[in-house]
């Protein structure tokens, strides 16, 4: 399939104000003996495996880098055992990173006091776990409220904001209901309230919907959504599930035996996927609901109308074909005002029928 | 020229291949070699007393009677001081806690000892405790279920100041985790007779050495579950309070604590019971109440000592469910409660301290006196039950002991086949055979069956036996913990296969295991006594009825716990039900099975020692005439020597065990 030579126009590059709230780089995690001395010798590059054999050591999580920018909802995907828990925690460090440097809101976590690290966490950065992990000796209302109380603030205020955050995630009613009375899907909402109490800049997903039926997944995954719409933060999320991926990712990082392979939008990935790995990982991906019409254009032959109906490049493939099937002319894909490109009906057919892979 | 030979097909290699098999061989021509000079020169070579420490003895003596005199005097530095501090301390703790319970009266104790067990255990709890509280009533023997229960109340409270915290650090630093264990897995293996001696060396008798004698038995399992329950709260739980920013301490007091407190409150369950299975052992040392009785009435009056076993009994068992019954209703994680019922809670509490004060208040004032009476101020007519179950207990004991009764006609032939055609035998080969064979034969047996480690310390373990001066005496003894492990292993393998076919069997055994796992060692021996009258036998039984439940109970484990696909398999190649258990369940389940002898020989070998007491020789006599005769050096070599035969044992039958666990590997 065409696809355009470089990324630089897609939406991975947008314009980007101010600095990334979150910056990761050169982030190691090697579980075992002597794990430090291993990063700089060639041990390191060993795959996984051999690196057992070798010395014992599992390289978790191998030379990461990337940022995140305020607002966006950064994705890391990869198979189980790839090192995407590992890499989320080592961000606040619940995992301590065996090299490399976070930053987190101007903040260096890597480096920073326990008492400094503490107050990352109370008030920066909140994560949302695959088990939940509520506390299954108090009610609904004081576990949302629990951050709040290791902070120190008083039982009226923070029972009252945990009210408020629990009437944003509809769980009014089952407040003072203990966790294993709910159902998972339930227990997950009272975890996402739980995290969202402490109004963190940064939120951390670690697999969080893994564990629900897939219809409940769906609505867990609106819910976020929607929550992310209005509050506007920072989202990690973490993820084995590629349709939960390209739902919820403005980016999307695929991991690899610890390493990061690519990072890119859904369409980069679908469109010009860096490998072969991440390109197994997006075969069955319905092409047409993700890729645009920048990805199937072609540049106009000089002398040719361009007089047919026009749709922004950013369209859906899916969402031309109606208006490519009626029209006798080829669709023009503008970028403001301007023709960029022309569609034609062929260029549609061939991308819908690439899907089957 | 060279002929073209057929490749031999590679016999693929059985990996699974139980490190047990083809060791019995080898194990059966050390053991007739042994015999062999057991035959040629059996008596002629005792131990020699060139390799003798003679001196020790009484150099052991002489370092006691300097002890004494430093006591006396006073001086003798800071250590000294220090354990003559907690020596103090001790003495008062329990002499506060009786003085407190007597000056509640029998009344107000029973009172507040059942509602309290009410309160917080529920309905059965508390029947529990009423019950139990009769008992100590209708026996009359009241004071000394008063002074155990403040012998007890220290021990335990003692145990859980040092061992919670140590089990709380445990739990949460795997380094002090992994440091620790070593200790605790020592202490598991020492009888508990093994350090009555020293422990009267350093706190003479009294009340401080039979409590710091229980907190040594109680302290390891205290420490052992509260580390389990604090690793048990969930990771996702710990993590969660770690992301939102929480402290060490706030992680301990709002997340730790309250989620494994279930398993603190049977931490504090196994501490009691550990505790008060060390009750007539510490009776021989000082430690009073109904344990003095039992020891005392030993031989002097069979018919108290029994009766007052039984108490003993009684009171476990209350104490028992009790806890269990209060770490069951007050799991946070599982008990919901909402404001009403918390209201009605606290009612309940109120209305109990208002019903015990009430009734404190008015026994005082109706002099209502601190030991249950006897016999009322009215017309002298008894009020406890204890000479009728006294005589009763006494028309049993005359009917189990007179030849002609049906009992005796079992028990008798019985005793005299174990006396007879296992003990003795075994008793004349291992004491008699010339030492060399004996020591390189153990020592080989150790290699071949466990590794050369093991082998080591046999070698090392024995020689130091043999160089204390206790050899022949050891032998007996181990002769003992032999014939009963077989016993107890023997039983406890078919008690445990039968219980893992049949759920109707496993339901009936469960509480007969309970209840004989919760009785205190001695307690056993004391019915047969009697019951079996050829000295050295009742240590046996009861180190068999000791042991067997905790065989029994890993085979039956093991057995079910064997992959339901081997057995499946087996079965569709239509093996007969009996073909799947022989041939592919027991040998499956050898592991539990060498684990449960591996607990087995040292649970016998605590027992069969306690049965030096009663006239079983060995080791364990020489301990007891330690203490009763204050024969204070040859009390301490031989508890030596019961430590260093306990060390092989673990170490043989362990060894073999962990042997297996890397071959696995
Ligand atoms: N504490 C640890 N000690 C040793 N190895 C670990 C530890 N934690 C994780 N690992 C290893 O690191 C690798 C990455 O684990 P991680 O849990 O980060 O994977 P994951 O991508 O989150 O997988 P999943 O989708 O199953 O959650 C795995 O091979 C795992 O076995
Ligand atoms: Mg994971």
């Amino acid at each position: 399939m065409s696809a355009p030579a470089a990324t630089s126009t897609t939406a991975a590059s947008r314009e980007r104000d101010g600095e990334p709230l979150i910056r990761a780089t050169g982030v190691w995690k090697i579980f075992g003996p002597k794990a430090a001395t291993i990063i700089g010798t060639p041990d390191a590059e060993l795959p996984r495996t051999e690196l057992r054999a070798k010395t014992g050591c599992v390289a978790a999580v191998r030379d990461v880098s990337f940022e995140v920018w305020p607002g966006e909802v950064f994705v890391v995907m990869g198979l189980s055992g790839s090192g995407k828990s590992t890499l989320v925690r080592t961000l606040i460090r619940l995992i301590e990173p065996t090299a490399g440097t976070i930053s987190i809101a101007g903040d260096e976590v890597t480096g920073a006091s326990p008492a400094a690290l503490r107050d990352l966490r109370r008030h920066k950065v909140s994560m949302v776990f695959q088990h939940f992990g509520l506390l299954a000796h108090r009610r609904v209302l004081d576990n949302v409220a629990f951050g709040l109380e290791i902070q120190g603030v008083g039982k009226a205020e923070r029972h009252a904001r945990a009210r408020e955050i629990l009437g944003l995630v509809g769980l009014e009613d089952v407040e003072s209901s203990f966790p294993d009375q709910l159902s998972g899907g339930m227990q997950q909402r009272v975890g996402v309230a739980r995290a969202f109490a402490g109004d963190p800049v940064v939120m951390l997903y670690d697999e969080p919907f893994s564990a629900l039926d897939p219809l409940i997944r769906r609505d867990m995954q609106d819910e976020v959504i929607r929550l992310q719409a209005e509050t506007g933060k920072t989202m990690v999320f973490i993820t084995h599930d590629l349709p939960e991926a390209l739902r919820l990712g403005d980016r999307i990082a695929i991991m690899r035996d610890g390493a990061i392979v690519q990072i890119g939008t859904p369409e980069d990935l679908v469109g010009s996927p860096a490998d072969e790995y991440v390109e197994n990982f997006t075969r069955d991906v319905p092409r047409s609901h993700v890729l645009t019409l920048r990805w199937i254009m072609r540049e106009p032959e000089p002398g040719e109308p361009v007089d047919g109906p026009r749709l922004d490049v950013g369209t859906t493939v899916r969402n031309a074909v109606p208006v490519i099937a009626e029209s006798s002319r080829p669709v023009c894909a503008t970028s403001g005002d301007e023709v960029v490109g022309i569609v034609d009906r062929d260029a549609v057919l061939r991308a819908i029928a690439g899907e089957g892979g | 020229m060279t002929t073209v030979t057929e490749t031999p097909i590679a016999v693929p290699v059985v990996a699974h291949r139980p490190w047990w098999r083809g060791k019995i061989v080898q194990s059966g021509a050390i053991v007739a070699g042994m015999w062999i000079a057991y035959r040629g020169w059996g008596g002629d070579h005792p131990w020699p007393n060139g390799l003798v420490w003679n001196q020790l003895t009484f150099k052991l003596d002489d370092f006691q009677a300097w002890l004494i005199e430093k006591r006396l005097t006073g001086g003798g530095g800071l250590v000294f001081s220090i354990f003559d501090g907690f020596r103090i301390m001790c003495d008062h703790l329990v002499a506060w806690f009786f003085d407190a319970l007597t000056w509640l009266t029998w009344l107000g104790t029973a009172v507040a000892g059942t509602l309290l067990a009410w309160r917080f255990g529920g309905l059965r709890a508390g029947g529990w405790a009423l019950g139990a509280f009769a008992a100590f009533a209708v026996t009359g023997l009241w004071l000394e279920s008063t002074e155990t229960l403040a012998l007890m109340l220290t021990a335990v409270g003692l145990s859980l100041v040092i061992g919670v915290p140590l089990g709380i650090a445990a739990g949460r630093s795997r380094r002090f985790g992994r440091w620790l264990t070593p200790f605790l897995d020592a202490a598991q293996i020492v009888p508990a007779f093994a350090y009555l001696m020293p422990v009267v060396l350093f706190f003479s008798i009294g009340y401080a050495a039979a409590v710091v004698a229980t907190m040594i038995y109680a302290i390891p399992p205290c420490i052992r579950i509260t580390a389990l329950g604090i690793r048990r709260v969930p990771v996702n739980t710990v993590e969660a309070a770690a992301s939102m920013g929480a402290t060490r301490r706030q992680m301990l007091g709002k997340v730790q604590l309250p989620l494994s407190r279930r398993m603190l409150l049977l931490g504090l369950n196994q501490t009691i019971l550990f505790a008060l299975s060390m009750v007539v052992i510490a009776g021989l040392i000082g430690g009073g109440g109904l344990g003095a009785v039992v020891n005392s009435g030993l031989f002097s009056n069979p018919a108290l000592a029994i009766l007052a076993g039984a108490v003993i009994v009684v009171m476990a068992m209350a104490l028992d469910r009790i806890t269990e019954s209060v770490a069951e209703r007050t799991d946070p994680a599982r008990r919901h409660l909402d404001a009403p019922a918390k209201r009605r809670l606290r009612l309940q509490s109120l209305g109990v301290a208002g019903v015990i004060t009430a009734t404190v208040v008015v026994a005082k004032l109706l002099g209502v006196s601190g030991d249950f009476p006897d016999y009322s101020g009215v017309r002298q007519r008894a009020v406890t039950a204890q000479e009728w179950l006294l005589g009763q207990i006494q028309t049993v004991l005359d009917y189990v002991q007179d030849p002609t009764s049906f009992v005796f006609q079992i028990t008798e032939p019985v005793g005299n086949f174990i006396l007879t055609e296992l003990l003795l035998p075994l008793q004349g080969f291992l004491v008699e055979a010339p030492w060399f064979t004996t020591l390189g034969g153990l020592t080989l047996l150790a290699l071949v069956v466990s590794g050369l480690r093991p082998a080591v310390t046999t070698l090392l373990m024995l020689g130091l036996i043999g160089f204390l001066g206790v050899w022949a005496l050891a032998m007996d003894t181990l002769s003992q913990v032999l014939v009963a492990t077989l016993i107890a292993v023997l039983i406890g393998i078919g008690l445990g296969v039968w219980a893992a076919e049949s759920r109707t069997v496993s339901r009936a055994l469960r509480p007969v295991n309970d209840v004989l796992q919760t009785l205190p060692q001695l307690v056993y021996i004391i019915p047969f006594i009697y019951l079996m009258p050829v000295s050295i036998v009742p240590g046996i039984v009861a180190g068999v009825l000791y042991a067997f439940p905790v065989v029994s109970r890993l085979v039956e484990r093991g057995i079910k716990d064997v992959a339901p696909d081997a057995v499946e398999a087996a079965g569709a190649f239509g093996a007969t039900r009996r073909q799947v258990l022989v041939k592919v369940k027991v040998p499956l389940a050898g592991d539990a099975i060498m684990l449960g002898v591996n607990q087995g020989i040292i649970m016998v070998l605590a027992v069969v020692v306690i049965g030096g007491l009663v006239g079983s020789g060995g080791l364990g006599y020489e301990v007891a005439q330690g203490l009763v005769r204050g024969q204070f050096g040859q009390g301490v070599i031989a508890s030596v020597a019961i430590l260093a035969l306990g060390i092989t044992l673990d170490r043989v039958t362990q060894g073999s065990r962990s042997k297996r666990k890397e071959s696995m590997e």
